[in-house]
């Protein structure tokens, strides 16, 4: 339970994500609402996660698909960059972020 | 630098009192600077994403939060210093510099 928990934190997670993209395109209210929810349903899931799981794992896998899932959003719905420099720094970022939290 | 990517760094400060308050807050007044830090990163985030790729906003608020944290309880809580902490900020830093090159502001016709 505590996984599933984690993955679906995750994902609300690359969903709210995305939702900054449709509130910045569309600018209304129901994209706003979709952000909070998404944004807080992540982290509803991820509180649940933590009362079993190692802290350090648990928050190294919510980042690593909530922000490179949102990343990979953007590039297939929004139409952000998908320059290869810019996905390597991407990597760099959020490899070194999940390695960070691992070790701490 | 531009305005926006300041509102990142902004952004990912905010997130280092945040995740500090959750792990260490103990009484009212750090619960509100808690809770403050949360909707002030978020905002200021969020609105950084106006002009900025979305993807790369957040990835970079995420790492820099999670970089200043760690550095934060190596200062203030006397977490361990360790190489493997030291390297992945420094390749962490790397990728940050190189977001912020290779980056162009996009929805250029919005008004900032």
């Amino acid at each position: 339970m505590a996984w599933i928990s984690l993955i679906l934190a995750g994902l609300f997670e690359m969903f709210g994500v995305a939702m900054i993209n449709k509130l910045h395109n569309e600018r209304n209210w129901q994209s706003l609402v979709l952000l909070l929810f998404g944004f807080g349903a992540s982290f509803l899931f991820l509180s649940i996660a933590m009362e079993t799981l190692p802290m350090g794992t648990t928050y190294a896998i919510w980042t690593g698909i909530g922000a490179s899932g949102g990343a990979i959003l953007g590039m297939v719905l929004y139409g952000e960059s998908k320059d290869w420099k810019r996905l390597i720094f991407i990597a760099m970022v959020l490899g070194a972020a999940i390695g960070l939290k691992l070790v701490s | 630098m531009n305005k926006n990517w300041i509102n990142v760094f902004i952004a990912a400060l905010f997130e280092i009192f945040w995740v500090i308050g959750l792990k260490h807050a103990d009484t009212l007044w750090t619960w509100a600077g808690t809770v403050i830090s949360i909707i002030i990163s978020f905002y200021i985030m969020i609105m950084a994403g106006r002009k900025l790729p979305v993807g790369t906003v957040y990835a970079v608020f995420v790492g820099l939060g999670t970089a200043g944290t760690v550095i934060s309880e190596i200062i203030f809580f006397g977490e361990p210093i360790k190489i493997s902490k030291i390297l992945l900020i420094i390749v962490l830093l790397i990728g940050v510099i190189g977001l912020k090159l290779v980056t162009t502001d996009v929805r250029k016709g919005v008004d900032s």
